[in-house]
């Protein structure tokens, strides 16, 4: 009845990233093209820290579906973003494990020093404060996720410590702690995070 | 299969849901996700029975109970959702037990946790699914003592869809609705969890069939805002009748209260529209209630209209008529009169003593194909060609055309009517886009949906149709005709001929030209398909097979009006906007206007008879397939307005005669000779009868040969009663003129200018919408009765802004 949704007109994120893009369509067969959507919308969200109506459109276009169908797997997911996140995107757990451990304290501890709530950016852009579910690593609890990466055993001492890190964009190397999820993947770091 | 519900042994098909199955048993169990045509999902879990099977041992004996001896029953561990579960040999159902009470109990007390209580504001109020379902299967009071969800209460999905996001229940049938039924997802669930609602990132909803969404929310979450506060639902007068808004044959549910009409919603006919209609249908009402409504006779005064008795009116016609020859007197009605309307004009030209009877629009063909096609036909066919843009000229068929692409033959109807869970139905279907060629001369909404799409210059559908007819005969053929190279020409022909049952759908612009008619019937004897022909109003083809036509092709409408008829009776027509027409009717010695409304040429009339509406007459239509449909009249206060029946009887009257058609049950009697049944007996379904054939001597006319580069096309919405219809008007602005960004450019055009432009040299006030849907050099217009789909002139260059849209800073 009406036209699309009139949308300011950006330069198409997937412009200059066709090898790229076709190598994500190029995984799935012609019959499943749309299963190409959460690649897609992990690209954008990993490269813009959000992915914005715009984009939106375009993975729309590309995989040619409507953009409210874009839409709505996206917003199942809490790993993408409407509104871009900060540099440092802070993600508490707040599940068993954690609470249990202090999590509480922690969340409280970072909404009164970077005076956030839940779910907002500072104005400079530079931290995002999340209440997330089990990350996974309940042995070394409470967990803090900075970006893709995880602080362990996180007390408030060394929360205080991350956050002056971080003012200073200098993001430490993450606390490692004996029978975390990294400790396998990583014994040197593991042993070193001891004694941080 | 044998299954066994309650105690009842039933014997089913295979594949039958359990659902099902309880209701063929005659019992009932509570849902409000799954809905007929939809695919079941089982996500409200309202549907929940105890079942159990019998199982099959190794060597493929049944397990036997060692108590009874009979093959032992093995129960789901947990409740099946029943409308997600397809029955099997021996399956026992049960839904009268107290555990399967005590978790309808549970889903409802779970569905209720978020819901409002605000039943007494509601709208769905009386007719709610969720409230019935409680009432019926719930306890009655909750334990849940904290706050409810609260959400937008008011969120416009469009201009004509409200969504109360708090009453929503998450049953998806708006969702699936979108993505299954139109084959666009353009509504979504947006969020997760206890979070989620319905939400869309397109502007308006971008569909022509939004407004079903309404019908089948089983709450008062999305409400038709045209409706929304009008009435409760005990107070509605529900008239299920047949809409005379197309061809289709639509069956609509008209809610009335005080004499307007409230609310007109889907009907449910599984054979026509199953229970979807277009928006144009179900919004485009309001001008019934419209306050310019010409509600008594009014008699010409010098230059004043005088408000005059129906009994003076017909005495004046009367008295002007016995000084002219019954020859010089002209009968047109416009093509959605009912065949009753058709007997009256019939009589009264026979009692005149005149052939210059008619009906407008008629294309210079007939209607009847030689080898026709049903609606049915068309949703099971392999192959279709559609010539036209048939989503907006006859919507129903846009929907049974993806029907088609998904393969999935209607369901057989079941002891309970239409199959409550159809589990061949399934979400994200893939379409067969293969079977589906468009044909167009600018770009139609359908052709996103074809395999194949061919975009023709204006009037070229003829030299196409020749093309592809030559290559279907082997003959050497122009590549440029066809529009694509021979092999890909010669592949599709294949796919036409190999199909089981190939359909072509021919619309108004290749009726319009005889050529485009004459080359569409060679190419479907060529490969084998059978026809339907869309008329241009909803009942053209039942006024041409039961004779309103000219005595002979000489006496047609367009003779009346150029100087054939010295008195013209005219029914619904509007020629004077014509401006050269107008004159010409000037001179005319009685011109009488049966209409609703004050048209150009009720202007210039003697005498203005006010015209029933098609939801205030009794009546029968025959619909684009041949179906036999009856149109039943609402209470709806219309004033003194009548049908033509009426205006039969009063001038019979006048004339000291019983003429035939004076009334509908009179005009019926006639019609059962005609047609060989009783038309007042004919059910919702209608009555599917093969056609008669029809004196080609008469419905074979020769047009002027049509010329010009603007193309005049339909719309959903007709534009003739936009003006009086509020809501949609709002919505959708006024009726548009479409142009390719290039020529709007070039003459400063944009979108939403209003501007008077010469359509065949009738002034038109349009709105301009900047699109590339319509060619280069190419403006489309919306047809009108008056001005029917076909090739128009437009001078884009005499364009006339008459302002400004409202520009936002």
């Amino acid at each position: 009845m009406s036209a699309m949704h009139q949308l300011p007109t950006v330069t198409p994120f997937f412009a200059d990233k066709q090898q790229l893009l076709s190598e994500i369509l190029g995984r799935y067969p012609d019959y499943g093209q749309r299963s190409a959507l959460m690649p897609l919308l992990w690209e954008v969200q990993r490269a813009e820290r959000h992915v914005s109506e715009a984009r939106v459109a375009e993975i729309a276009e590309i995989l040619g579906l409507h953009a409210t169908e874009v839409k709505g797997a996206m917003s199942f997911y809490g790993t993408y973003h409407e509104h871009p996140v900060g540099r440092y995107h802070l993600q508490v757990c707040r599940t068993l494990s954690c609470a249990l451990a202090g999590a509480d304290e922690m969340a409280d501890f970072l909404e009164d020093e970077l005076d956030l709530v839940n779910g907002e950016t500072d104005a400079e852009g530079r931290f995002s404060l999340q209440f997330v579910e089990c990350l996974g690593s309940c042995g070394t609890a409470p967990v803090l996720q900075v970006n893709d990466t995880y602080f362990e055993r996180v007390s408030r001492s060394r929360c205080r410590a991350l956050v002056d890190a971080m003012r200073r964009d200098a993001l430490p190397e993450p606390t490692r702690e004996r029978g975390g999820d990294n400790e396998a993947a990583d014994p040197a770091a593991a042993a070193e995070g001891g004694a941080t | 299969m044998k299954v066994t519900v309650n105690g009842t042994v039933l014997d089913l098909a295979s594949g039958t849901s359990a659902i099902d199955a309880v209701f063929a048993a005659g019992f009932d169990v509570p849902y409000f996700c799954s809905q007929e045509y939809m695919s079941p999902i089982g996500a409200c879990r309202m549907c929940l029975a105890k079942v159990g099977a019998p199982r099959k041992d190794r060597d493929g004996s049944w397990i036997v109970d060692d108590e009874t001896g009979e093959p032992k029953i093995f129960h789901f561990p947990t409740m099946m959702a029943t409308c997600t579960t397809a029955i099997m040999e021996g399956m026992v159902i049960d839904t009268l037990s107290q555990d399967v009470k005590d978790a309808q109990n549970g889903m409802v007390e779970f569905t209720l946790i978020n819901h409002p209580l605000d039943c007494p504001v509601c709208d769905k109020g009386g007719a709610c699914e969720l409230q019935d379902r409680a009432y019926e299967y719930g306890t009655g009071r909750s334990r849940f003592a904290f706050d409810k969800r609260h959400q937008e209460k008011h969120h416009p999905l469009s201009d004509l869809i409200t969504l109360d996001r708090e009453r929503c229940i998450h049953c998806k049938r708006c969702v699936r609705y979108f993505e299954e039924v139109p084959g666009d997802e353009v509504l979504d669930f947006i969020d997760r969890g206890g979070h989620t609602y319905i939400g869309t990132l397109e502007d308006g909803l971008p569909s022509n069939f939004t407004g079903n969404i309404t019908d089948i929310c089983p709450v008062g979450a999305l409400l038709d805002a045209t409706s929304r506060f009008r009435g409760r639902n005990w107070e509605y007068d529900h008239t299920f009748t047949t809409s005379l808004d197309d061809a289709s044959g639509s069956a609509i549910v008209v809610d009335a209260r005080t004499g307007r009409i409230e609310r007109v919603k889907s009907g449910l006919n599984p054979e026509v529209n199953k229970s979807w209609i277009d928006d144009g249908i179900r919004f485009g009402h309001e001008y019934v209630d419209h306050a310019d409504r010409v509600r008594r006779p009014l008699l010409r005064k010098g230059e004043r209209f005088e408000t005059v008795s129906w009994d003076e009116a017909a005495a004046f016609i009367a008295e002007r008529l016995r000084g002219l020859s019954g020859k010089d007197v002209g009968i047109a009605v416009r093509a959605d009169a009912t065949l009753e309307e058709g007997v009256a004009a019939r009589a009264l030209a026979e009692h005149l003593g005149t052939g210059q009877v008619d009906h407008a629009p008629r294309h210079g063909r007939t209607l009847v194909p030689v080898h026709g096609a049903t609606l049915v036909d068309v949703a099971t066919a392999d192959a279709i060609i559609v010539l036209g843009d048939v989503s907006e000229e006859l919507p129903a068929l846009d929907l049974r055309i993806k029907d088609a692409l998904k393969g999935v033959t209607p369901p057989p109807l079941l002891p309970h009517g239409v199959p409550i869970a159809d589990l061949r139905l399934k979400e994200r279907m893939p379409r067969a886009s293969e079977r589906l060629t468009v044909v167009a001369a600018y770009r139609v909404d359908l052709m996103r949906h074809a395999g194949h799409t061919v975009t023709v210059p204006v009037g070229g559908e003829a030299t196409w149709l020749e093309a592809m007819t030559a290559v279907a005969h082997g003959e050497r053929v122009d590549e440029a005709a066809l529009a694509m190279s021979r092999a890909d020409a010669e592949a599709l022909i294949a796919s036409w001929r190999d199909a089981d049952k190939a359909v072509m759908i021919l619309g108004g612009f290749v009726l319009a030209s005889a050529a485009a008619t004459a080359a569409a019937d060679a190419l479907g004897k060529a490969v084998g398909a059978r026809q339907v022909r869309v008329p241009p109003m909803a009942n053209g083809l039942g006024l041409e097979v039961t004779g309103v036509l000219p005595s002979h092709a000489r006496y047609d409408y367009r003779h009346m009006l150029a100087g054939g008829a010295r008195a013209l009776l005219l029914s619904g027509l509007d020629p004077a906007q014509d401006p050269a027409l107008a004159e010409r009717l000037r001179g005319c010695e009685l011109l009488v206007v049966h209409d609703m409304f004050m048209t150009a040429t009720a202007e210039i009339a003697h005498v203005v008879l006010p015209a029933a509406s098609g939801f205030e007459k009794d009546g029968t239509t025959l619909s684009l397939e041949g179906r036999y449909l009856p149109v039943r009249a609402a209470p709806v206060d219309g004033g003194e307005a009548r049908d033509l029946t009426g205006v039969v009887k009063s001038l019979g009257e006048a004339f000291g005669q019983r003429l035939e058609g004076r009334s509908v049950r009179s005009a019926r009697r006639v019609l059962r000779k005609q047609l060989g049944f009783e038309p007042s007996e004919l059910d919702r379904l209608g009555l599917l009868q093969p056609l008669p054939k029809v004196r080609a001597s008469v419905t074979v006319t020769t047009d002027e040969e049509a010329t010009g580069e603007a193309l005049r096309v339909p719309t959903m919405v007709r534009p003739e009663y936009l003006a009086y219809n509020p809501h949609l008007r709002a919505a959708l602005g006024d009726p548009a003129l479409r142009l390719h960004p290039d020529d709007a450019a070039e003459r400063d055009l944009r979108t939403g200018d209003g501007v008077t432009v010469s359509v065949d040299g009738v002034p038109r006030r349009l709105r301009v919408v900047v699109s590339d849907a319509a060619p280069r050099g190419v403006p489309l217009v919306p047809a009108t009765p008056d001005a029917p789909v076909g090739r128009a002139v437009v001078d884009l260059d005499a364009l006339e802004v008459d302002r400004r849209a409202l520009e936002v800073a």
